[in-house]
């Protein structure tokens, strides 16, 4: 009987590839955000309604994952920008593998931002790491405003998280204050957004994240160069 | 299907590791918070190691408890005093206390892996 040391996360593979997803993005200076919720929080429609703000200011490109269908992608193709859709037959989030598999058809070279729409699910999308810079979490209104306690990985592994469909507050038991607070318990580093993806309410905050982000991730690089 | 992939995964670690010997154990470390769920990995395990040199290992599982570090004054605390209790309601009340500094810039900083310690695999 022989023991071999292993000493390492069963991900390893997986955090291996998304390192060099990373480094790849870092290289063309590409802001790569993975937005992570439950299926009907509404992550397509403010994919669509971003795509509408800061299309032709940012070179948005998106990949998109679903259990099965390109009906998202069709939506967000609709909204005028390129898209691939990754269909993982089932599999309940997306991993570094099909990432890397999704950009031999999508040219990010000229890309400002890449957004990752995970499969909607708040808990297996978390332990795998896409090569983003950063995580987003989507929580709607109407799925209560403990979801936070009930999923925390999600929003302690997130760097934003929106708040969708705040304009359905006055028809509903949850409130933005509380689910905010209850976000910030597992997460006081989250930026926080309110937003109404429908309406459009709270959507310039959000825009504006995302414009920082890329800066500084820009000016990061450049403090780098020789 | 959060198991089945994350077995594979700790299947494929296992078989590069063992460099072609038949694998008898593997040892694991689960975080509290890191949402597996052993008894789910045992099961696709028997499923996956099918016809490989793993089939038939025995999968050992130590828990690894939650910790929270305070970002003021660096303290940390483990939560394995309260293993009993369900992980996630015993991290959101450590959360919402304050440090013994009085600090209430406290984050979740441990518990959350699943990692491979190592393998025990016949000459």
């Amino acid at each position: 009987m022989v023991k071999i040391p292993v000493l390492k996360s069963v991900t390893e593979a997986n955090a291996l590839l998304a390192e060099a997803l990373r480094a790849r993005f870092g290289q063309q200076d590409v802001l790569v955000l993975n937005i992570i919720a439950s299926p009907g929080a509404g992550k397509t429609t403010l994919l669509e309604r971003t795509i509408e703000k800061l299309n032709g200011e940012l070179r948005l490109s998106v990949i998109e994952g679903d259990p099965t269908t390109s009906l998202d992608a069709e939506r967000v193709a609709a909204a005028g920008v390129p898209v691939v859709q990754i269909n993982t037959d089932g599999g309940c989030h997306l991993e570094a593998r099909m990432i890397q598999a999704a950009l031999e058809q999508l040219d990010v070279d000229d890309a400002d931002v890449v957004i990752i729409e995970n499969v909607g699910n708040l808990l297996c999308p978390t332990g795998w790491d896409l090569g983003e810079d950063a995580k987003v979490v989507v929580a709607s209104l109407p799925e209560g405003d403990d979801k936070p306690l009930k999923y925390p990985m999600a929003f302690a592994t997130a760097q934003a998280m929106v708040i969708n469909k705040v304009d359905l507050e006055p028809y509903l038991p949850a409130k933005a204050s509380v689910l905010r607070q209850n976000a910030l318990l597992i997460n006081p580093d989250l930026a926080v957004f309110e937003v109404s993806a429908l309406t459009g309410q709270g959507l310039d905050g959000w825009v504006d994240w995302i414009r920082e982000k890329l800066a500084e991730k820009r000016e990061f690089q450049c403090t780098k160069c020789p | 299907m959060h198991e089945m992939s994350i077995t594979q995964a700790m299947l494929d670690l296992a078989l590069e590791h063992a460099e072609g010997h038949r694998i008898t154990d593997i040892y694991l470390q689960v975080g509290r918070m890191s949402l597996i769920v052993p008894g789910s990995v045992e099961f696709y395990f028997e499923y996956l190691s099918q016809g490989t040199l793993a089939e038939g290992a025995t999968l050992h599982f130590e828990t690894v408890p939650i910790e929270i570090t305070c970002l003021d004054c660096g303290r940390r605390a483990d939560l394995s005093n309260l293993a009993d209790e369900p992980p996630r309601t015993i991290m959101v009340e450590a959360l919402a206390r304050a440090c013994q500094c009085g600090s209430k810039n406290l984050r979740l900083t441990g518990g959350t892996g699943f990692d491979m310690v190592s393998l025990e695999v016949r000459d």
